[in-house]
């Protein structure tokens, strides 16, 4: 009876289990078709110029290291501010508490577009004019680190008290308390969403070429594109580097988070 | 039961102790005195305070008025400033916790949790805390898990290890709060009996528990808390044999029906 039992659950597994892989068969195939017919509409029904393709796909790949280095510039900023924050949200002291929720508030309730522009067209206005990276890391990093704050403060109310507790019991001070015991708890648990945002930030980094001060893939694809009239191709040409990018950061975030799911650390 | 309890002087000396939270009086005029090498046990009905009176000893709760002197470190409840919490940070040296929940450090290595302590907050030597701490680990059979992270424990060794990170301090009074309630039945046992460990090697411990066996065996004294007050604080035998207050009484019959 058990044996039976035993095999009956088997065969449940394994028609689940099929139906598991036949689904995801099913996907890939679709994906593969859809991708196929986007290559079939620009290799036929709508005429593109391949000779422009030829010609400017270097110049606007060589924007790629442009776009890694203002998204990794901004994300750090990001961090920085978002852990300040966070902790200034933990504050009992007022004014600490008030300049953390004042900086996320303002910068929650106003566009990033208008905050890029800020930096780029407003600053120069008071006499303060920034290089073009820096004013776009300035500009990316404040507005990633009022969203993420939320996902520190997240964090470190994932924490229990009883971890708290145990830390102040063998006579840690509140800083040892945070330093030692809330905030790497805290950090683990923010890995996952920082993941995301910074997957966001290579994408939300084609923002700041507007100004035209920073020539990152956007920017150059923009260039060529009005001066040759090819919006078109060279638009589908960063969008292809963009959608890249962004499938290898995916993968090595699945991994990284594969691993901390593994929660041997 | 044990030598040499009778001539010591009092190591936990708790005076006319209060403790509200808001309007709530959950502590109400508590005296105690706990002798060097006393086990004593806290049993009494949920909500009594039992965890209460345990915490405002090291602090976790900040008592409302009384006085807490603990090795010769006296701290009056209800003060502030910088005197006071150094006042309550050489309390906090002095005694060791093990919590329920265990509360083990999950991003931390056994060793590690068990070390954290004496080098961070003690600033002792690494080394020297290492042999500590595997002395420690080891006389709670858990020196073979060292290296392991405390999500790989069972409830029972991950309560062992949070013994041996209290012990590594080298404090002078242990304070249990239901070490052994989240635990399976089967891996009670394995933890009582580390506990009984460390009452025979002299620690001074007071205990909230609801295991009448262990408070029978090793208590030297037992306290019945009810409604925020010791009603009744006897040798274990006489407690158990002839409880005078009927609320005692109560709360025994509860237990020798199984019902806890
Ligand atoms: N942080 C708190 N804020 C408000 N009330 C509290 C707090 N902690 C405890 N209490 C209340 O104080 C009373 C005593 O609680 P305490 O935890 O000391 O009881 P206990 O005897 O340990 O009970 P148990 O056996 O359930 O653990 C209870 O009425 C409880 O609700
Ligand atoms: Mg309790």
């Amino acid at each position: 009876m058990n044996q039976a039992g035993t095999s009956q659950a088997e065969l449940l597994y394994e028609a689940q289990q099929r139906k598991v892989r036949q689904f995801r068969n099913n996907v890939v195939i679709t994906w593969i078709v859809l991708l196929g017919l986007l290559i079939f509409l620009f290799s036929g029904p709508i005429q593109i110029d391949t000779d422009f393709i030829r010609r400017n796909t270097l110049f606007i790949a060589s924007g790629i290291g442009e776009t890694l280095n203002i998204s990794v510039l901004s994300i750090v900023l990001a961090i920085i501010l978002a852990l300040l924050a966070a902790l200034g949200r933990l504050s009992t002291i007022p004014p600490v508490y008030a300049v953390s929720t004042f900086y996320v508030s303002l910068i929650r309730g106003t566009p990033l577009f208008l905050q890029i522009f800020f930096f780029f067209l407003a600053l120069p206005q008071l006499g303060i004019v920034l290089p073009g990276l820096i004013a776009g890391v300035l500009a990316l990093g404040l507005n990633y680190g009022a969203y993420m704050s939320e996902t520190f403060r997240a964090g470190i109310a994932s924490v229990s008290k009883g971890q708290r507790e145990a830390a102040i019991a063998i006579g840690m001070t509140p800083t040892q308390t945070m330093r030692r015991i809330v905030l790497p708890q805290a950090l683990r648990f923010a890995i996952p969403p920082m993941g995301n945002d910074f997957i966001s930030m290579t994408k939300d980094s084609a923002l700041v070429s507007a100004t035209g001060f920073v020539h990152d893939v956007m920017w150059r694809a923009t260039r060529v594109g009005r001066a040759e009239f090819n919006s078109l191709e060279a638009l589908i040409i960063a969008a292809v580097f963009y959608w890249m990018m962004t499938l290898i950061l995916t993968t090595f975030q699945n991994r990284m988070e594969a691993r901390l799911a593994r929660g041997d650390r | 039961m044990r030598e040499g309890i009778a001539k010591m002087t009092p190591i936990v000396k708790i005076s006319n102790l209060d403790k509200y939270f808001g309007r709530l009086h959950v502590l109400k005029d508590i005296s105690l005195d706990v002798k060097e090498r006393e086990v004593v046990c806290l049993i009494g009905r949920s909500g009594s305070g039992k965890s209460t009176l345990l915490r405002c000893i090291n602090f976790l709760e900040e008592p409302s008025s009384g006085i807490i002197e603990v090795d010769g470190v006296k701290v009056d409840g209800g003060e502030k400033g910088k005197a006071h919490r150094g006042l309550v940070h050489n309390i906090r040296l002095k005694t060791g916790m093990v919590f329920q929940e265990f509360n083990l450090f999950p991003h931390m290595s056994v060793l590690e949790n068990v070390i954290e302590g004496p080098v961070i907050v003690k600033g002792m030597d690494k080394d020297k805390a290492i042999s500590l701490a595997e002395e420690n680990l080891d006389s709670v059979g858990m020196l073979f898990k060292k290296d392991e992270y405390p999500l790989r424990l069972s409830g029972g060794q991950k309560q062992r290890v949070a013994i041996a990170r209290a012990l590594t301090m080298q404090p002078k009074v242990m304070l249990f709060d239901e070490p052994t309630s989240a635990l399976d039945p089967e891996l009670i046992g394995e933890v009582l009996n580390v506990m009984k460990k460390v009452a025979k090697d002299g620690m001074t411990m007071l205990v909230v528990t609801h295991e009448m066996g262990f408070a029978r065996e090793v208590a030297d004294r037992v306290l019945v808390m009810g409604d925020g007050e010791i009603i009744e604080d006897a040798k274990p035998k006489t407690l158990f044999t002839r409880p005078k207050d009927p609320r005692t009484k109560a709360l025994i019959d509860r237990y020798r029906s199984g019902e806890n």
